[in-house]
């Protein structure tokens, strides 16, 4: 589905600040795959989904999406494959819009005509989708965006993605904002439509827990390159213990600020 | 003159509409309105001057407009300019533009050529008095754009304006150039201005460059002024609002022109009003939100 090669990305190139977030890194991802990606603050985490998504392009390598480069496609154009979901729960929704005009902008990708096609059929389909978040949403359908919690917006985000049917998710540590509750909330909806949907996702989490828990593939990022990489059932064999040792022995270094990497 | 308040206002309403438009929607704050106002009026007196059909100059007036909108919106897209820079050149560009539409001119009278007013008074001559007709014709000429808008932005373009000024994100992700957003958006907003600026020429009777000035403040007063008389969410009372904004503005102008001689007030200190107008909004809206959070 993803085909990176040689993909590196520098910051501030010949400056006094150049710095090289991104380097060379080689990935393969599988149709269906479902990716955790962990690693410390400043590992190349985020520009790595920003690289996929089209919000930055790479200093060198290519990068190609079912099979088609995409290097150079600016972001809008790529985003008809690519769903993705971002840790501040007001990024995925407009505030001042209603539930249901923010449903219908997201239920199709591409340009959008001046056409009407939020009708009746639409609202009854948008009621059927929402009350699976079982939230009561499906009463507040005509109330503004902004008078739901962080939870609720995150959650419907969420779903507002997956019924653009992306071709892949990219989760950009999504729960990251919510208090605990919601976040196991939100966390459950992702696992059951990634699984629902068959969905190929990137995960970024800084949850080790969740990382293990979740996907069928794991990487760990560490300074711009990815260190490990488990899949199929030395992913299911991996406990929190075993990862610590596995990044001890490829960086010959212990985690001295364990608290960024591990909060569990 | 209790109609006259009523027919100004309706004109400037659909000024203000375009004014909202971008700014209250698509939260780009369009100077070009300066420009684009003016601009409708000399197309249209020079339509009338060289026997174009009042309709058909209606139409090119609108293209007009939506034409210097698409400039600022490009000028925005294309040289990364920040939006009020990329109004305040379109605007001090369209002024020599609209010199040159009116032949090297600063204004032009339509005293006596057939407007679409003039036509309109032909048709009701008889049983109604000329200037409740025009009343009558520009309360159906507002409806009629407002009712456009209202289902406008309810279609899945309509929509995807408002995600726009919400939040930019969103349109990417959703696979919409933001920049041919903001080029169709802000020409339509410009193409109603120009609209508004080719009604009111006919309705003074003459075409100036100079119309426009500080035109953008008139809009924006009329839109706050509106948000202070309905809160909703729905776009059909936000127009609403927005019209009744303009009138409402009109009003207290029309106030200031003939009874501000008491406290020494002269014409030329409307602009002043206005803008002491917009602040006043401002300061109260600031105010309503303090006493919602509860915060200081």
């Amino acid at each position: 589905m993803i085909d990176i090669k040689n993909l590196t990305k520098t910051f501030h190139p010949g400056t006094p600040s150049e710095k090289q977030v991104i380097r060379s890194i080689d990935l393969h991802v599988e149709q269906g795959d479902f990716i955790t990606v962990i690693g410390s603050n400043g590992a190349g985490k985020t520009t790595l989904l920003n690289l996929i998504s089209g919000s930055l392009f790479p200093s060198a390598g290519t990068l190609m999406i079912k099979g088609r480069d995409v290097t150079a496609m600016p972001e809008y154009l790529r985003a008809t494959h690519i769903g993705r979901i971002f840790q501040d729960p007001l990024a995925g929704t407009a505030s001042n819009m209603t539930l249901e005009d923010n449903m219908m902008i997201t239920c199709n990708k591409g340009f959008k005509w001046p056409v009407i096609s939020l009708n009746k059929k639409m609202r009854q389909r948008f009621h059927k989708e929402v009350r699976q978040l079982d939230m009561g949403l499906e009463s507040r359908m005509k109330e503004n965006v902004s008078s739901l919690s962080g939870g609720q917006r995150q959650a419907l985000t969420l779903l507002m993605t997956v019924l653009s049917s992306p071709d892949i998710l990219l989760l950009d540590e999504h729960t990251a904002a919510l208090d605990p509750r919601n976040a196991a909330m939100v966390m459950d909806l992702t696992r059951r439509f990634i699984t629902e949907k068959k969905l190929t996702s990137l995960m970024i989490t800084h949850n080790m827990g969740h990382a293990i828990e979740f996907g069928n593939r794991l990487i760990m990022m560490d300074g711009g390159e990815i260190i490990i990489d488990v899949k199929g059932e030395t992913k299911k064999a991996l406990t929190i213990k075993k990862l610590i040792d596995m990044f001890g022995s490829i960086r010959k270094k212990t985690f001295e600020n364990d608290e960024v990497l591990l909060t569990n | 003159m209790i109609e006259g308040i009523f027919v100004e206002g309706l004109i400037y309403s659909i000024m203000a509409l375009g004014v909202f438009f971008t700014f209250r929607i698509l939260d780009f704050p369009d100077l070009t309105v300066d420009g684009s106002f003016p601009m409708g009026a000399v197309i249209m007196a020079a339509c009338l001057h060289g026997g174009i059909s009042p309709l058909a100059g209606l139409f090119l007036a609108f293209c007009g407009g939506i034409s210097s909108g698409a400039v600022t919106a490009a000028i925005h897209n294309k040289l990364k300019v920040p939006h009020l820079l990329a109004g305040i050149l379109t605007m001090t560009m369209l002024y020599s533009v609209n010199i040159r539409i009116l032949s090297n001119r600063a204004n032009l009278p339509l005293l006596r050529v057939d407007t679409l007013l003039t036509q309109v008074h032909e048709y009701t001559q008889g049983f109604i008095a000329p200037e409740y007709a025009s009343l009558l014709f520009f309360i159906i000429v507002v409806f009629i754009i407002k009712k456009l808008m209202d289902i406008f932005f309810i279609t899945d373009m309509g929509l995807m304006f408002g995600a726009l000024g919400n939040n930019e994100q969103m349109v990417r992700v959703q696979g919409v150039n933001p920049a041919t957003l903001k080029l169709i958006g802000v020409g339509l907003s410009n193409g109603l201005v120009a609209l508004s600026g080719a009604f009111a020429a006919q309705y003074q009777g003459f075409a100036d460059i100079n119309l426009g000035q500080g035109i953008v403040v008139t809009g924006l007063a009329s839109v706050m002024l509106g948000e202070f008389m309905l809160t909703s969410n729905k776009i059909s009372v936000l127009t609403l609002r927005v019209i009744l904004g303009a009138i409402l503005f009109k009003a207290i102008m029309y106030l200031g022109r003939y009874y501000g001689y008491y406290i020494n007030m002269t014409p030329n200190d409307l602009k002043l009003i206005a803008g002491v107008l917009i602040l006043i909004s401002l300061a109260a809206a600031n105010f309503k939100d303090k006493g919602k959070e509860g915060t200081p």
